[in-house]
């Protein structure tokens, strides 16, 4: 299985110590690894990669072509790391970020390290991560970096190096959790004898410490995690986090400032926000202050951070720390400041803005990478190697204009790892590894989570180790010494009935909103592809002889699916299938699939994929025949039926279920409404099959009846039948209840729009009033369709008014 | 020059919008500042509608600012800013002596320990003041080698007065300084940013500056540009002279007749009203300046 793994080539080899002479601490794993048959290993690696795909883990990578969700990439090989060596990184990484936290707080205070010439002012006054607005904040508890992450590698003689700082707001930690329990799954026996370090203590003591730190009032601390929306590439990471660590995932739009405070729109109202979890870059978060071009983020938000009425995680301005330039001023840094002796080395720097580090950097050029000292600048970095006389010539006029902006480094020649090769036969082979590992600040120093998340080069430059570049994944195992604290979980062990968590109540507006629109699109489009299916089907087929097709015609006119006067055949298949037809199946699945995006975080990946599968069905722009389109509409209301399924077994029945429900329910009792109504219009003439085809009640009449559809029996099947969940009744009595349980909470809901019609049903006399003709049938139908539609807007007025996004326009800049 | 001039300055400021606002988010920077040789005597904003929240802060660069949020809808916004300054001539003299251009550069790799960060500040680029080669080009005949400071600075005042036209229709609040070279035309902000980026490409600590210019000339004296709505400036910093205000827009130095509201790298850092706001869309905007002498 190791034929394939080649020799280290000068990197420093984290397997192997000697050809084939595995290192003391992978013994074990390595010993194991090789005694299993390449069937099992396929087969843990088949259950590795089922369950990637079951809990949705994506990467959204910008550059590539496959777009949105590219399932992550993780090699089941975790890397192991001995217990010794980790407790010298660990120390490195916590002395390394109370050192940030203490360079931030000079920085946004009294600047006396730029006073004293420790750094070169230009050095920081000319990156654009350096917010001025930042200066002078009251911070909770005194903290900027509350979360820091690290990017290490390891050289040929074996040290670590850091390779880059994240402070502003570092990603990868879910993603570390998320390859923890699907590798130790792999390999669980491995995982409990080589007693790996669990990581879930690190993610209690975030929950706990942001609530430490967080301003208190107006209720129990609240803390959210700030989302740029599902569009980010590491959203799956978002949603993972919220859900792991108890916290709403909002977007910029669902919080507003007032009196000096941030508040959280909620289907309940505004609850204050004490402490935000962002995963925004600072200069999005706040239009007002911070970049007016930006029409996301919460204006006014600075200014509630300097007044210290919310902890901000990280404080705003603490990226200027992401740039490279500070790394060769950091050891004198902590001399001074920690009056310590820097533990962990940083991958050497010039920062050109220095003279003499300039010159010198150019004379060296050969083994150096030259990049941007500001992430924000774009500058692809230039490997020195790759440079004729020309290149570098280019090059160095282009620095001088502003060298302060530029810096250069060496690059290491990262240590190579064990990844299991995909293709068959399995064969491992090696691959150039970085590990990111994280630090949480608690209210004793900096806590480091024990493990991290692996990179592996894709291959292709393997100077690049970057999963915005493509690169895969591995667990990071650590292994202890001592015993393994697996007490540990983020679920608590006794729960107070104060700590009962009363679901729903801090939905927020938007999320509310996008359930109300999930249930009504998917119902809508049901309720078409039904509507289409029966009127091609009496096209094709009109066996029942007393039905006329004129009602359905009428139906999908009054459905907005066809116009009067078009030919039936053409504008029924093009309703179908035409991607163009404005009010057709097409643009409803597209209304689904967009609400449904937005909902990622809330219904899992396959139902996102089979809404995304239909509308890009490549049936939408091709000439089809009656059958072919018959085909898939069938395939669409299955579709609709393995949605409806997940919402009525997959879901939590909290309030947002409840408005996805109603939604759902308005939109299926306004449609057969209209459908009864055109029936009772087009009176005895036309023929009933048609009616109960459309309610899918055709077999329950049947089975109930044995007879041909008649006026009376159809009627209450489809009005007064309280069983059938097509019938007007049902659809009534659900809405009723479900604003009957809202209105539990949050007082007046509409219910009282509703009980009228709730009981004009049950005045309907069977035997008097189930006719076509009966104006006391007609006049109910009429008063429950208008009542549906004031309902949902009166719904919308009550509960999603907040949710209107903020689309700030900026004014005198 | 000598002596001293007190004003009375009103800056009414009013948008109008296309439908109602329901919340706006405002910054507001109309306070003039205390100078060594500018006194606030009096200053007060009166905001319409009434805002249901208001702040008075100061800015990372000292100048005062005022936050106001309003949430009830509105569909007009007003803002009067009525300030009374005296002033006491301060520019120094065109030929007073001033020490080679070159003794205002930063002196290489050394960062000493008594950094003067209100300089330090003002000489790297920000987002509307580049740093780059067309605006070493064009502040190269001004500043050559050894040349006095004070000299070379205003020869590019004067030059930028006299190269480019004061047009209001050729530019808006972001257009970039490489157009204004280009076009040779603009208003007060694009010279401002334009002289910034030169002395700043050059190596030299320059701010922009933010206030009024006199509007009220005794008859038969030519009228300054800009005399209408607010104004803007640069202050090039002197190893000997320090601060000098040099207004390129009328190709002189600023003295008696400026009124000072506040400075910082560029306009986006003192803009007098700016703001966000959620829903109608900005139809009109009108600015109002008076800026009345009193007398003593």
């Amino acid at each position: 299985m190791l034929k394939t793994y080649p020799d280290s080539d000068g990197r420093f080899d984290e397997l192997f110590e000697a050809p084939q002479q595995p290192r003391a601490h992978w013994l074990r794993f390595f010993r194991a690894l090789t005694a299993t048959s390449a069937q099992d290993i396929r087969a843990r690696l088949a259950a590795a990669e089922r369950q990637i795909r079951d809990s949705g883990v994506t990467y959204n990578v910008y550059a590539d072509p496959q777009g949105l969700d590219r399932p992550w990439d993780l090699d089941v090989l975790p890397l192991i790391i001995a217990a010794d060596e980790w407790r010298e990184i660990e120390a490195g990484i916590a002395q390394r970020a109370q050192l940030f936290d203490r360079i931030l707080a000079d920085l946004y205070g009294s600047q006396s390290l730029l006073q004293q010439g420790l750094v070169p002012p230009k050095l920081i006054f000319g990156q654009s991560g350096f917010l001025r607005p930042a200066h002078g904040m009251n911070l909770p508890g005194g903290v900027h970096l509350h979360a820091y992450a690290v990017d290490l590698a390891r050289s040929p003689d074996g040290r670590w190096w850091v390779m880059a700082d994240r402070t502003q707001a570092p990603s990868g930690a879910g993603y570390a959790l998320e390859n923890r329990l699907i590798v130790s799954r792999a390999f669980p026996a491995l995982y409990r004898d080589l007693r790996v370090q669990h990581v879930a203590h690190f993610f209690a003591t975030m929950r706990d410490s942001l609530q430490h730190f967080a301003p208190k009032g107006d209720g129990p601390v609240l803390t959210v995690l700030l989302t740029p929306g599902p569009y980010n590439e590491t959203y799956f990471e978002h949603a993972l986090l919220a859900r792991y660590l108890g916290f709403p995932l909002v977007e910029g739009g669902d919080l507003t400032v007032k009196g000096g405070r941030v508040w959280l729109k909620t289907i309940g109202g505004l609850k204050r926000v004490h402490a935000i979890l962002r995963r925004q870059d600072d200069t999005f978060c706040d239009p007002l202050e911070l970049r007016s071009d930006s029409a996301l983020g919460v204006a006014g938000l600075t200014d509630c951070a300097r007044r210290g009425s919310v902890l901000i995680a990280n404080a705003l301005g603490s990226g200027v720390i992401e740039s490279g330039a500070l790394l060769g001023f950091l050891p004198r840094l902590c001399e001074h400041l920690l009056g310590e002796t820097l533990r962990l080395p940083s991958i050497a720097t010039w920062w050109c803005g220095e003279p003499a580090a300039f010159a010198d950097a150019i004379d060296q050029s050969k083994r150096l990478v030259f990049k941007s000292a500001d992430p924000a600048h774009r500058f692809d970095p230039v490997f020195g190697e790759d440079l004729d006389e020309a290149g570098l010539a280019a090059l160095v006029k282009k620095m001088k204009l502003q060298p302060e902006r530029y810096i250069a480094q060496e690059f290491v020649h990262v240590s190579q790892a064990p990844v299991l090769a995909r293709n068959q036969p399995y064969g491992i082979v090696a691959r150039g590894i970085g590990l990111r590992v994280f630090a949480i600040r608690s209210q004793s120093g900096y806590l480091v989570m024990p493990g991290g998340l692996t990179r592996v080069a894709s291959g292709a430059d393997k100077r690049f180790v970057s999963a915005q570049r493509g690169g895969g994944s591995k667990d990071t195992w650590v292994t202890s010494s001592g015993s393994v604290d697996t007490s540990f979980t983020l679920l608590r062990s006794t729960v107070s009935a104060s700590d009962l968590v009363r679901s729903g109540s801090a939905i927020p507006s938007r999320v509310a909103e996008n359930l109300f629109w999930f249930g009504r699109y998917e119902e809508r489009c049901d309720d078409s592809a039904r509507l289409l299916r029966l009127a091609l089907n009496q096209l094709l087929d009109n066996d029942d002889d007393e039905d006329s097709i004129e009602p359905v015609l009428a139906l999908t006119r009054e459905f907005s699916l066809t116009e009067e006067g078009e030919d039936p055949e053409s504008a029924l298949l093009a309703a179908a299938t035409q991607e163009k037809s404005p009010f057709g199946l097409h643009g409803n699945l597209r209304n689904l699939e967009q609400v449904a995006f937005t909902l990622r975080d809330r219904m899992s990946m396959d139902n996102w994929r089979s809404i995304n599968l239909l509308v890009k069905d490549p049936i939408f722009g091709q000439q089809v025949s009656l059958p072919e389109a018959l085909d898939w509409l069938d395939r669409t209301i299955n579709g609709m039926m393995t949605l409806s399924g997940f919402a009525l077994d997959g879901m939590t029945r909290d309030d947002g279920w409840r408005f996805l429900s109603i939604g759902r329910r308005l939109e299926r009792l306004s449609f057969q409404c209209l459908a009864l109504q055109v029936a009772l219009q087009h009176g005895r003439a036309s023929g009933l099959t048609w009616l109960l085809r459309l309610a899918d009640s055709v077999v329950t009449y049947r089975t109930r009846y044995m007879a041909r559809p008649e006026w009376l029996p159809v009627l209450d099947l489809l009005v007064l039948d309280s069983a059938n969940p097509r019938s007007l009744r049902f659809q009534a009595n659900g809405v009723y209840s479900y604003l009957m349980k809202l209105e539990d909470t949050y007082g007046s809901c509409g219910s009282e729009l509703m009980r009228p019609c709730v009981e004009a049903l049950e005045g309907l006399d069977p035997a008097r009033d189930l006719q076509p003709e009966n104006d006391h049938l007609r006049n109910t139908i009429d008063m429950l369709r208008s009542t549906a539609f004031a309902l949902s807007d009166g719904l919308s007025h009550r509960f999603f008014s907040h949710a209107q996004t903020n689309v700030w326009a900026t004014l005198g800049r | 020059m000598g002596g001293h001039a007190s004003y009375r300055v009103t800056h009414e400021t009013r948008y109008t919008y296309a439908g109602k606002v329901t919340s706006a988010h405002q910054l507001a920077h109309l306070q003039p500042r205390n100078t060594s040789w500018q006194r606030v005597v009096h200053h007060a904003i009166n905001i319409e509608p009434q805002p249901a929240e208001r702040a008075d802060g100061v800015d990372y660069f000292g100048n005062g600012v005022v936050r106001f949020m309003i949430d009830a809808p509105h569909d007009v916004l007003g803002v009067i800013a009525e300030s009374v300054v005296e002033i006491d001539a301060h520019a120094p003299d065109v030929a007073a002596a001033s020490p080679a251009w070159e003794e205002a550069l930063a002196p290489p790799g050394v960062w000493g320990p008594d950094t003067d960060l209100e300089v330090e500040h003002y000489r790297v680029a920000s987002p509307m003041v580049p740093i780059m080669e067309e605006s070493i080009a064009y502040a190269r005949p001004s500043f050559a080698p050894g040349r006095p400071w004070l000299d070379a600075a205003l020869d590019l005042t004067r030059r930028i007065h006299a190269e480019f036209r004061y047009d209001p229709k050729a530019t808006t609040v972001s257009t970039q300084v490489s157009e204004v070279l280009e076009h040779r035309r603009g208003v007060c902000q694009d010279f401002a940013h334009l002289m910034l980026s030169c002395l700043r490409s050059l190596g030299l600590p320059a701010r922009y500056v933010s206030g009024y210019v006199l509007n009220d000339v005794p008859a038969g004296e030519q009228r300054l540009s800009g005399a209408d709505a607010s104004h803007a400036w640069v202050a090039a910093h002197c190893p000997v002279l320090g601060w000098v205000a040099f207004d390129p827009t009328n190709g002189k130095l600023a003295d008696l007749e400026f009124v000072t509201l506040g400075w910082g790298r560029e306009f986006s850092d003192v803009t007098p009203l700016c703001g966000v706001v959620l829903g109608g869309a900005m139809q009109e905007l009108t600015v109002v300046v008076k800026v009345e002498p009193l007398v003593a």
